[in-house]
């Protein structure tokens, strides 16, 4: 009997189309914009969550007037005799604007020992790794750099620095373009040649790195490095992954707040369902009834009405959110939560959405929409046909 | 089209969503496979980077580290306050208005 109700809701539906298509579109619209904002953010979530694992579990600032300031490397000499702490690594790494860019690149430097990068590890596109030592004066740098700036291996690049002892680097290789989401404005330098570029005073650095030999007594450890260098700020690994979500969560709601009159206006269609039934469909309604259809039924083909523009819109919105940010390269979208830069990074994204998310994107549109029918419906169908087809 | 086959095309439609998961799912099924065998390389470029921050928004340093210079970064100035830097907008800054690089910077031509 259902299925019988159903094949008459897909022709009822079938003599309405215009109104089909406009509230279908609304929906397909709602579902495609929710489900893109949903799969662009968890995907450069995750992306940032899967380099996440492999840096140091503490990073230790100073702090002078509330801002990041320059570390001393004897304050390392403070943190080494902690138990659990296996290494302490002071880093040297900044930014320099590049005027012919516009824009800021991140130069780090390597200090030994290093894990190696090659073109057979999958890390570079082409050439090697930098050599070490004070003399070499080379780097590797984002694939998307280098094609902005036209270098290639071999090529010599000096950077606006305000130190005159700063020597000009040779392009020594690239990183893989899949890489860009972590490479694309990097520079990557010996520790001497990164201290030059950045001006760094010897004997300070950026910050250090702490890597345990137990990740599971982080929080022991930064409590202990927080009372012998008082002011420091002590930045745990896992605790990343929240700022990860603050920020990826607070750029999709950027988005969707802008989205927000258009959201109005599926609302607005929405409305129009709600606020009343058609002289059309309440004299179909009354024709239903005096032939002996029972209310439930009625209702039941209502239902199934908004279930079939419903759902159908669902399914193309999720479908077309899908192919905007992965097949497509989310064009318009992409600029809008990733932010604009000079260098972008053009690696695909990976998707990283889970069945949950998709469940209630569905939902969230579907349900009231099936829900806001019944009503309207309900009050049709409990009025005497005879009257209704008079009027 | 006889009333079985508008009900089960009907039925169909109705059960779209899931029908369309499945393929999705595939999809991103294999590219999060043909990521997986990346990670070690995404690993080694890690172990040598200062922050697992995406490189998105190199023209503001609270934007391309956002986890080690400001941890509170997405609240820097208070609660759901508008976003001061020029990151998460559709368009980009009037870039012609930067400043020519300061007199005093050393710079030196790209040699071949």
């Amino acid at each position: 009997m259902k299925m019988s109700i159903l094949a008459f809701a897909l022709r009822a539906v079938a003599r309405r189309k215009a109104r089909a298509f406009a509230l279908g579109g609304g929906l397909v619209f709602a579902v495609a914009l929710l489900a893109a904002v949903v799969f662009l953010t968890e995907s450069l979530r995750a992306e940032a969550e899967r380099a996440r694992e492999a840096h140091s579990d503490i990073v230790v600032q100073k702090l002078v007037g509330g801002r990041p300031s320059l570390i001393r490397f004897d304050e390392a000499s403070k943190l080494q005799d902690i138990p659990s702490v296996r290494a302490v690594t002071a880093r040297v790494w900044g930014y320099i604007f590049l005027p012919s860019l516009q824009g800021n690149v991140t130069v780090v430097g390597t200090s030994l020992p290093a894990s190696p990068l090659s073109v057979a590890n999958g890390v570079l596109a082409e050439g090697r790794d930098i050599a070490q030592g004070k003399d070499a004066h080379e780097m590797i740098v984002g694939a998307e750099l280098a094609r902005f700036l036209g270098m290639r291996p071999g090529d010599e690049l000096g950077l606006p620095t305000s130190n005159p002892e700063a020597h000009a680097l040779k392009l020594v290789g690239t990183f893989r373009s899949s890489l860009d989401l972590y490479t694309a404005d990097v520079i990557l330098c010996d520790e001497s040649d990164a201290r030059a570029l950045l001006a760094l005073p010897s004997g300070e650095a950026t910050d250090l790195a702490v890597t345990l030999s137990n990740p599971k007594e982080t929080r022991v450890v930064a409590r202990t490095i927080t009372e012998r260098l008082p002011g420091a700020r002590v930045i745990e690994r896992d605790l990343l992954a929240r700022v990860h979500h603050l920020s990826y969560g607070r750029r999709a709601g950027f988005v969707l707040g802008a989205a927000i009159p258009a959201i109005l206006a599926l609302l607005v269609l929405a409305w129009d369902r709600a606020s009343g039934l058609g002289p059309d469909e309440r004299r179909e309604i009354a024709v239903l009834k005096a032939i002996g259809w029972s209310t439930s039924e009625v209702l039941w083909a209502k239902l199934f009405e908004s279930l079939l523009v419903g759902a159908s819109a669902t399914a193309l919105g999720l479908l077309l959110g899908y192919a905007w940010i992965f097949w497509l390269g989310a064009p318009g979208l992409r600029p809008a939560l990733v932010g604009w830069s000079v260098l972008y990074p053009r690696a695909p994204l990976t998707p990283a959405v889970d069945v949950a998310q998709l469940l209630a994107i569905s939902l969230s549109v579907m349900g009231p929409f099936a829900l806001l029918s019944i009503v309207p419906a309900w009050r049709a169908a409990t009025t005497d046909p005879l009257e209704t087809m008079r009027t | 089209m006889t009333s079985t086959h508008v009900a089960w095309l009907a039925l169909a439609l109705v059960l779209s969503p899931v029908i369309v998961l499945p393929p999705l799912a595939y999809d991103a099924h294999a590219r999060r496979a043909a990521k997986l065998e990346e990670q070690p390389a995404i690993d080694a470029v890690a172990r040598r980077l200062p922050t697992s921050d995406l490189a998105l928004s190199g023209g503001a340093r609270w934007l391309r580290s956002v986890s080690l210079e400001e941890p509170g970064a997405a609240f820097a100035d208070g609660p759901a306050s508008p976003d001061p830097d020029p990151a998460g907008a559709a368009m980009a800054p009037p870039v012609d208005v930067w400043a020519e690089p300061s007199m005093g910077y050393k710079t030196e031509g790209r040699g071949r």
